[in-house]
């Protein structure tokens, strides 16, 4: 894990470019932006964080609103009755990517 | 659904979705002796989310119902397998991603093979955005427009965002559910995040020269 106070110290001297070459990494740090010293005097980059975090904030609003139809379910139960679908018992670890 | 907050949080603290049901556990381990009103049960908590993640990627009700549909039905083959090394939901997630990511190469999208998808080769990586600009998107995003712009994205990029910042997926719960890197998955959040700024403020140009 990365010191965030070395990582607020070092914003200090970037230009545009470096600091949002260290944007995700500054994001997952979990900082507070807010303060950082090169948004401090860089409106571009602290629009651009900005935006960045007002659409992952916004992305909340995207949660399921929506249940399938209960077709879905009547398919389901019939594949099930109709081939006996085989249960698997051994654990080959559940799901392998292909 | 609540209210957005008028100050963003911090972009990584995102609210967890997963959080562990009442009577889950119990259904789970009848499901896994074979008990079918056990597995309704599992079906009837999870079928929204699991319908949801296909008809985002999909973007068509009669794929996604389809996807949902095999999504259960492989969850009913292998919920025998299931350990409880993860969350019950992470692991259907899993699951579902699979079968969302196998029929998108079936229908031959070159982007969805995982590692193309998960590193797209058109321009799509983030730009650097040193420009002086006029908009700025605080307060202009509705759920449709934001819902239009994912629809947008790359597969790959599409498949990251909604996991971590729609479902609230952990960087390490993604990189488990698609093989790749915790690095990797952070690197296509970040790209995705860029990439829909862009599309909106697009958007929202088009909008005003109108």
């Amino acid at each position: 894990m990365t010191d965030k106070r070395v990582k607020k110290k070092d914003t200090a001297n970037m230009d545009c470019a470096q600091f949002q070459e260290r944007l995700p990494e500054l994001f997952e740090s979990g900082a507070d932006l807010n303060a950082d010293p090169h948004l401090r005097k860089c409106a571009n980059c602290a629009a651009l964080v900005r935006d960045l975090e007002y659409i992952a904030q916004q992305a909340k609003l995207l949660l399921p609103l929506h249940d399938p139809s209960p077709t879905v379910w009547n398919n389901i139960q019939s594949a099930i009755q109709r081939d006996g679908l085989n249960l698997e018992k051994e654990d080959t670890s559940p799901v392998k990517q292909p | 659904m609540s209210t957005p907050e008028t100050q963003p949080r911090p972009i990584n603290q995102h609210i967890r979705r997963n959080p562990p049901i009442e009577g889950e556990e119990e259904a789970i381990t009848k499901a896994q002796k074979g008990d079918p009103q056990a597995f309704e049960m599992l079906y009837a908590l999870h079928k929204r989310r699991v319908y949801s993640l296909c008809l985002r990627m999909l973007g068509n009700i009669a794929e996604a119902e389809d996807l949902t549909q095999e999504a259960f039905l492989q969850l009913y083959r292998k919920i025998g397998t299931f350990r409880g090394d993860s969350a019950f939901s992470t692991w259907l997630h899993r699951l579902a991603v699979n079968v969302v990511l196998m029929h998108l190469r079936k229908k031959g999208l070159p982007q969805v093979s995982l590692e193309e998808s998960l590193e797209p080769v058109q321009d799509d990586g983030p730009r650097k955005d040193i420009g002086a600009r006029d908009l700025t998107l605080a307060g202009s995003i509705d759920r449709v427009t934001l819902e239009r712009a994912v629809e947008n994205l790359p597969p790959g990029y599409r498949l990251v965002f909604v996991l971590h910042d729609v479902e609230g997926y952990e960087h390490n719960e993604i990189a488990d559910m698609l093989a790749c890197s915790i690095g990797n998955s952070k690197s296509q959040l970040h790209k995705a995040r860029m990439k829909l700024r862009e599309l909106l403020r697009t958007g929202e140009r088009k909008e005003q020269a109108v």
